[in-house]
C-alpha cells in the first residue's frame, strides 16, 4: 500500500515537473520580452536619476540655499560648472539640457553652451560666478533655480502630476496647471468615452449580425462571416482613405442625402466624431461578431423554441432565456473591443475632427518627436490603470452573470 | 493578423540575417518613402553603386528620432545614415546619436544655403510649406498673401491646415502682417505665441485640419477645402503628373525647412556612410535628387546642375528664395513641446 501511495505521489510530481517545464519557456518569454521592458518603460515616469546623477554636486552645493535669499551663491555655481563640464565629458549634456527645458522652457541652449563653455575651462578662474553670469545671464534667473531645487531627488512625481494636467506650485504643493496648458485629463477622458460608445454600438450591431451567422444555411452563413471579416484583411491607411472619399463633402453620401432632398446642401460628415465612430466599429466589429458567434453556436435553439411555446412574448423571451445564454460572448466581445478602442490614435487623426484625438497620440508624440520619454510613460501608466480597472469591471461582471445562471 | 505579424517577423529575422552577412559591401539608408526615396534611389544611389560598387539599402520612416534612440541604447543598431528633421538632428547630436561632421566630409561649410548644414548632418533635401489653391475653386483672381487666406469673406471655402503648431503659428504671424524674416523675433517677444494663437482663433471655424499630405491632397482635390497649406513638393507633383489646376503662392511669403543626413553613432557601417556623405557633397551628385524630386538641396552650386525649367519648381530658387526664410531650428527644439501641447489644448476647446 505505503509503496503504491508513493509511486503515485512520485508519478504526479514528475507530471508536475513536466508541466513545468512545459510552460515555463513561455513564462519566461512573457517575462523577459514583455513584462520587463514594460516595467523598464514605466518607470522612467518617475526615475530622476538623469537629472540627480548629472547635477549631484550642485544638488549637495544648494543644501539650505533658495532663490529668494539672493543670487545663487559662489560653491553652487562653482559646482554647477564642474557637474556641467562632467555631463559634456560624459555625452550627458543633451539629456540635461532637455530636461531643464522641460521644466522651464528656454533654458536649452543656456545649458547646452554653459557645458561648453566649462568644459573648455573658461570658468576655471575664480570667483566663477563673475564669469559665468557675465557670459550666461540666464543663471540669475530665480525662476530657473526653483525648478532645478524642485528637480532634486531620486525619484519624481513631477510627470506622473504632469499627465494629470497637474504641476507643484511655488511651495510645494499640488495645483492644475494654466488651462491653456491643460490637454491629458481631457483627452484621457474622451478616450474612455469613445471606447465606450464604439464598444456599446459593436455589441448592438453585433448581436442580430451574429445570430443571422448561426441561424443562416451554412453557405449564407460563410458569406455572411467573409463579409464581415473583410475590414480585418484591409490595411488601415487604404480603409481610412475609403471613408474620407467615401463621407466627403462632394462624396457619395452627401451626393445621395442631397439629390433625395433629405438634406438642403452637403453635411459635415469627414472629419468629425461621427466618422470616427463609423470608421472604429467597421474595424473592431468584426472582433465583437467572433466571440458572439462562438457562444451562441453552442446555445440550442430549442431553449428560445420552448420560452415561445410557452407563450412568452419574443420580446421577453429573448431578455429572459437569450440574452442571459450569450451574455459570456458580449462580455469577452465588449473587452476585447474596449481594450483595442483604447489604444487607438491613426484612426482619429486621420478621420477624426480636432476634437476627437486619443490619448495614445499624445504618447506616440512624447516617445518619437520629443523624446519625453517620462511623460509618455506616465500617460502610459494612466492606460495602463483603465485598463486594469476595465478588466475588473468585465471579470466582476462575467462572475455576477454566472451566478445569476447559476441561481437561475 | 496574428499570421500577417508571424510572417513579418520572419521576414524580419531573414532580412536582420541578409543584411548582417552583406555588413561589408552595403549601406542602409533610411529615408522619408514613397516619391522621396524613389527620386533618391533613382537620382542619387543607383549612381553611387555604378561608380563603387557599394550596395544601398533604402528603408523607410517617420522621423521618429526614439528609434534611433533605442537602437543606440541597446547596442544593436542597424541603420547607417538616416534623414530627420533639422530640429530632431540637433536633440539627437547633442545626445550622441549622430557623429559629427568634418569639412572634411561636408565641404566648405560656407557653401552650403542658410540652416543646410548642421553640426551633425547635411541636407538631404529642403522643402517649403507653402500656401497653394485650387484655380478651378477659386476662379480669377486668386489669393496673394496669408492675409488673403485667413480672410473667407474674400475667398469663401474651407481651408486646409496642417494640425500642429510648428509652421501653422508661423503662417498665422504672417497673416498678421509679419514679414517672414521677423516672424521668430515677434514669436519670441512677452505676448508673441498669444498673438498668433489669437489670429487663428479667427479662422478656426473654417479649417479642415490634416495630420497626413495624403489627406491634405485629396481635400484640395475633391474641394473639401479651397486652399491648404502643404508642403511643395507634392503640390508640383499633382501639377505636372496629375494635370491638376493647382497654384502655389510663392510671393505670399514662406518657410524652408531641412531634412538632415546624419550617421548614426557606432553603426557598423559608420566609416563606409561618411564615405558615402562625402561623395554626396559634391553638387552634382546632390542636384540628382532635385532633378526628380522639386525640393531643394544643401549645397548652392548644386542648382546649376538642375534644368532651368525645373528649377522654378524648388524652393531654393533664385525667383522664389527671396520671399522665404529658414524654420528657427533652436526656436522650435526648445519650445516644441510646451507650443504643441498648447495647441492641441487649443484645438480640442
Amino acid at each position: 500500500m505505503s509503496s503504491d501511495g508513493a509511486r503515485a505521489g512520485q508519478r504526479v510530481r514528475r507530471q508536475n515537473l513536466l508541466m513545468a517545464a512545459m510552460v515555463a519557456p513561455l513564462v519566461l518569454f512573457i517575462v523577459f520580452i514583455f513584462l520587463w521592458p514594460v516595467a523598464r518603460f514605466l518607470w522612467l515616469a518617475v526615475d530622476n536619476s538623469d537629472m540627480t546623477g548629472n547635477l549631484s554636486r550642485t544638488f549637495a552645493a544648494i543644501g539650505e540655499w533658495r532663490p529668494a535669499d539672493g543670487p545663487p551663491p559662489e560653491p553652487v555655481l562653482a559646482a554647477l560648472v564642474e557637474d556641467l563640464a562632467e555631463a559634456r565629458a560624459n555625452g550627458r549634456d543633451g539629456v540635461l539640457a532637455q530636461l531643464v527645458n522641460q521644466r522651464l522652457v528656454g533654458t536649452r541652449y543656456l545649458v547646452i553652451r554653459t557645458a561648453k563653455d566649462a568644459s573648455e575651462g573658461k570658468f576655471d578662474m575664480r570667483p566663477v560666478s563673475e564669469v559665468l553670469l557675465a557670459a550666461h545671464p540666464g543663471w540669475n534667473d530665480p525662476a530657473l533655480w526653483s525648478e532645478i531645487i524642485r528637480a532634486s531627488g531620486t525619484v519624481t512625481d513631477y510627470y506622473l502630476l504632469g499627465s494629470l494636467d497637474l504641476q507643484r506650485s511655488a511651495d510645494g504643493g499640488i495645483e492644475r496647471v494654466p488651462a491653456d496648458r491643460a490637454v491629458f485629463l481631457d483627452a484621457l477622458l474622451r478616450t474612455v468615452w469613445i471606447s465606450i460608445v464604439v464598444t456599446v454600438i459593436c455589441a448592438v450591431l453585433a448581436i442580430p449580425l451574429a445570430q443571422a451567422i448561426v441561424s443562416a444555411p451554412p453557405s449564407w452563413s460563410r458569406l455572411i462571416f467573409a463579409l464581415v471579416l473583410f475590414p480585418l484583411w484591409t490595411s488601415l491607411l487604404v480603409r481610412t482613405v475609403i471613408w474620407i472619399i467615401v463621407l466627403q463633402k462632394n462624396g457619395p453620401v452627401n451626393a445621395a442625402l442631397v439629390f433625395t432632398g433629405l438634406v438642403p446642401e452637403p453635411l459635415t460628415l469627414i472629419y468629425t466624431r461621427f466618422s470616427l465612430y463609423i470608421a472604429m466599429v467597421q474595424v473592431l466589429l468584426p472582433l465583437m461578431v467572433l466571440s458572439l458567434v462562438s457562444v451562441m453556436r453552442r446555445v440550442p435553439t430549442s431553449y428560445m423554441k420552448a420560452a415561445l411555446s410557452l407563450g412568452a412574448p419574443w420580446i421577453t423571451a429573448w431578455r429572459r432565456v437569450q440574452l442571459p445564454l450569450i451574455m459570456p460572448g458580449i462580455l469577452a466581445g465588449a473587452a476585447i473591443v474596449f481594450v483595442f478602442a483604447l489604444g487607438y490614435y491613426i484612426t482619429p487623426m486621420l478621420v477624426g475632427g480636432p476634437g476627437d484625438q486619443m490619448i495614445s497620440s499624445y504618447i506616440a508624440f512624447y516617445t518619437n518627436t520629443t523624446l519625453n520619454w517620462g511623460l509618455a510613460a506616465a500617460l502610459s501608466v494612466q492606460l495602463l490603470l483603465i485598463l486594469l480597472l476595465a478588466a475588473l469591471l468585465f471579470w466582476t461582471a462575467r462572475a455576477l452573470t454566472r451566478r445569476r445562471g447559476a441561481l437561475a | 493578423m496574428l499570421k500577417v505579424r508571424h510572417s513579418l517577423a520572419i521576414v524580419a529575422l531573414l532580412t536582420a540575417s541578409i543584411s548582417c552577412a552583406q555588413a561589408a559591401d552595403a549601406i542602409t539608408v533610411v529615408g522619408w518613402g514613397g516619391n522621396w526615396d524613389k527620386a533618391y534611389k533613382e537620382g542619387v544611389w543607383d549612381k553611387y553603386t555604378e561608380q563603387t560598387g557599394i550596395k544601398i539599402v533604402q528603408e523607410e520612416w517617420g522621423g521618429e528620432l526614439a528609434k534611433i534612440r533605442a537602437q543606440v541604447q541597446s547596442g544593436s543598431i542597424t541603420w547607417d545614415l538616416v534623414s530627420p528633421e533639422a530640429p530632431s538632428v540637433e536633440i539627437g547630436c547633442a545626445e550622441g546619436l549622430f557623429v559629427p561632421l568634418t569639412p572634411e566630409i561636408t565641404g566648405d561649410p560656407t557653401k552650403y544655403h542658410p540652416g543646410t548644414i548642421m553640426e551633425c548632418g547635411v541636407a538631404s533635401d529642403t522643402w517649403a510649406t507653402i500656401l497653394a489653391y485650387n484655380a478651378d475653386a477659386i476662379p480669377g483672381e486668386g489669393p496673394k498673401t496669408w492675409a488673403d487666406y485667413f480672410d473667407v469673406e474674400k475667398f469663401p471655402g474651407k481651408r486646409g491646415m496642417l494640425s500642429q503648431a510648428q509652421y501653422t503659428l508661423e503662417n498665422a504671424m504672417m497673416a498678421d502682417g509679419v514679414a517672414p524674416a521677423d516672424v521668430y523675433t515677434e514669436l519670441r517677444k512677452p505676448g508673441g505665441v498669444d498673438r498668433a494663437f489669437a489670429k487663428l482663433d479667427t479662422i478656426k471655424p473654417h479649417v479642415v485640419w490634416w495630420s497626413s499630405s495624403t489627406q491634405a491632397m485629396q481635400n484640395l482635390a475633391s474641394g473639401e477645402v479651397v486652399m491648404t497649406d502643404q508642403y511643395n513638393a507634392r503640390i508640383t507633383n499633382d501639377i505636372v503628373n496629375e494635370k491638376k489646376n493647382y497654384k502655389i503662392v510663392w510671393e505670399a511669403g514662406f518657410f524652408y525647412g531641412t531634412d538632415m543626413w546624419s550617421v548614426v553613432k557606432g553603426s557598423p557601417n559608420e566609416k563606409a556612410a561618411l564615405d558615402l556623405l562625402k561623395w554626396f557633397s559634391v553638387p552634382e551628385n546632390q542636384a540628382g535628387f532635385s532633378k526628380l524630386y522639386a525640393y531643394g538641396t544643401g549645397r548652392v552650386e548644386a542648382a546649376e546642375y538642375v534644368p532651368a525649367e525645373w528649377l522654378k519648381n524648388l524652393p531654393t530658387s533664385p525667383e522664389h528664395a527671396k520671399y522665404g526664410a529658414t524654420y528657427d531650428t533652436q526656436f522650435w527644439v526648445e519650445n516644441k513641446e510646451a507650443l504643441e501641447a498648447r495647441f492641441k489644448a487649443w484645438l480640442a476647446q
